[in-house]
């Protein structure tokens, strides 16, 4: 579904440049989903903007669906650190927002999947007036409602509260599980990695390279994070990203 | 008739008793501070040099329809000064803002002419415009102009890049992005911007309306009401509370624009 070959990716200008991600390779297959996990500022963003078609690499290719990537496409979702929302628009707006740029709206409408995310009784207030929670749902209604077979998401839940935290991922399980689309999650976060991710990729500082891939196919249950199990591969994990 | 309830409901929903109680205390301590200034002013001087309150708002009354029809040819002037202003610099200065390239290009330019007092100009406004209306507006609209232009360059480099990052990853053509993002993240500070100019803007337009005074003199705005009575005090008065007044007209018009444009920046915040 997703291949990513031998990326390399610069940014900066002039003799400014900085090389952030340095000749990755990796392949996510259909319904599959991959956490892509490192230091801060080690590149992973940068690799994930590049799968959404937002950068262009500088080596190497991508390729979604077997169609290069050469800017963002309908198929592909994007959910942003901060959920992304515009604070100027509803939270209908917002959801409706990649139907509307697409040309979809109003023949296509996000209702159902407002209603499904517990946010149709919310629909006409601003983020402001939403918990950090909700607003992370909103964000994900906006990413559901082109019904995408890739969803990239940077950091998705930073600096959430525990609880809803938790409640979140297990709102990600639950929606990859029911839709399987290719989910690739960019996080520092291990535990979150240890519980969403099929395959964890482990990059190293800056430029990011492949430094270790854990292999992880327990996911699948909210009380997988109480196993033994889980608990091996965040220790493996740590120590990868310490090593 | 949806869009009309919601600017209701902005309005209902805004500190609106509050905003109208803090001007009414604001006009009575101003009233009083005027009235204990002319009573100081008459005991030093021995003369009544500054009229107070009670006699200007009697020589306003009294002088009520000459002043009424200033009142209109000035408010006519400053907001068409404004209109264009607005829809000149704001576009302008978004796109500088935004577009990097069009940025190094134009914003030297801006900031040699824009510390240049724009009064330098008004000899060459006249020359162009002549003496008539145009050449008033004119004068307010270039002094707006710059005020404008600058603003929206400085706010369109405030953008939070997530927003667009946002609506770029969701497909946005370069369009989309100015009337999602650019646009409405710009517009709340644009007319603050546009609010603070509503002093500047009086102060060009009473220098423009009495540049000109050798002409219509009937019709020449309340710069021109003032200039000519500047002798007979309570005269002057009642035009100088005309002038507050339209200021003050304008100021709240804008802050009510911004209320109903911008709602999304006056809702409470939800507790988490």
């Amino acid at each position: 579904m997703i291949d990513i070959r031998d990326v390399a990716i610069e940014y900066g200008r002039g003799g400014r440049t900085v090389l952030a991600v340095d000749g990755i390779s990796l392949h996510v297959e259909p319904g599959e989903s991959v956490a892509l996990i490192g230091p801060s500022g080690c590149g992973k963003t940068t690799l994930l903007f590049a799968v959404a078609g937002l950068i262009r690499p500088r080596d190497g290719g991508i390729e979604i669906a077997g169609k290069a990537v050469s800017g963002p496409r309908g198929e592909i979702a994007l959910i942003l650190q901060n959920a992304g929302l515009l604070p100027w628009k509803t939270v209908w707006q917002n959801a409706n927002l990649s139907l509307r740029l697409g040309g979809e709206y109003p023949g296509k409408t996000a209702a159902s999947v407002l209603e499904e995310l517990g946010l149709a009784g919310v629909k006409g207030r601003y983020p402001a007036e939403l918990s950090e929670g909700m607003k992370r749902r909103v964000g994900i209604a906006r990413a559901l409602s082109m019904s995408p077979s890739v969803m990239l998401m940077d950091e998705p839940l930073a600096s959430l509260d525990t609880l809803t935290k938790e409640r979140i991922q297990n709102l990600f399980l639950e929606l990859w599980l029911k839709r399987r689309f290719s989910l690739v999650l960019v996080t520092h976060d291990i535990e979150e990695a240890a519980f969403l991710g099929q395959r964890i990729a482990v990059l190293t500082e800056r430029p990011a390279k492949v430094k270790q891939v854990v292999a992880n196919p327990g996911i699948g249950e909210v009380r997988y994070r109480a196993t033994e199990e889980f608990v091996g591969i965040v220790t493996r994990l740590r120590e990868a990203l310490e090593g | 008739m949806k869009r009309m309830r919601g600017m209701g409901k902005a309005l209902r929903e805004g500190p609106v008793v509050w905003h109208v109680a803090r001007y009414v205390v604001a006009i009575a301590i101003l009233l009083l501070a005027w009235w204990g200034a002319s009573e100081i002013v008459e005991h030093v001087k021995g003369r009544a040099f500054l009229p107070n309150p009670v006699r200007a708002i009697s020589e306003m009354a009294r002088l009520g329809p000459t002043l009424f029809r200033n009142f209109w040819v000035s408010a006519w002037r400053l907001v068409m000064a404004m209109l264009i202003a607005f829809s000149l610099g704001y576009p302008l200065g978004l796109l500088i803002g935004h577009e990097r390239r069009l940025d190094q290009l134009i914003s030297p330019m801006i900031y040699i002419v824009y510390p240049i007092p724009q009064v330098a100009f008004i000899l060459i406004l006249f020359l162009i415009f002549g003496v008539g209306n145009p050449v008033k507006v004119a004068i307010v609209s270039v002094a707006l102009f710059f005020q404008i232009l600058v603003s929206a360059r400085g706010a369109a480099k405030q953008i939070e890049l997530e927003h667009i990052t946002s609506v770029l990853a969701a497909g946005a053509s370069r369009w989309q992005v100015y009337w999602h993002v650019v646009l409405p993240a710009t517009l709340p500070s644009i007319l603050t911007s546009l609010r603070v100019s509503v002093g500047l803007g009086m102060a060009f337009l009473y220098i423009a309306e009495t540049t000109g005074a050798f002409v219509t003199p009937e019709r020449g705005g309340l710069g021109r009401f003032i200039a000519s009575n500047i002798y007979s005090g309570a005269q002057a008065f009642a035009g100088i509370l005309a002038m507050a007044l339209l200021g003050l007209s304008l100021y709240i018009l804008i802050e009510v624009i911004e209320r109903v444009a911008c709602r999304w920046k006056h809702v409470s915040g939800r507790p988490s």
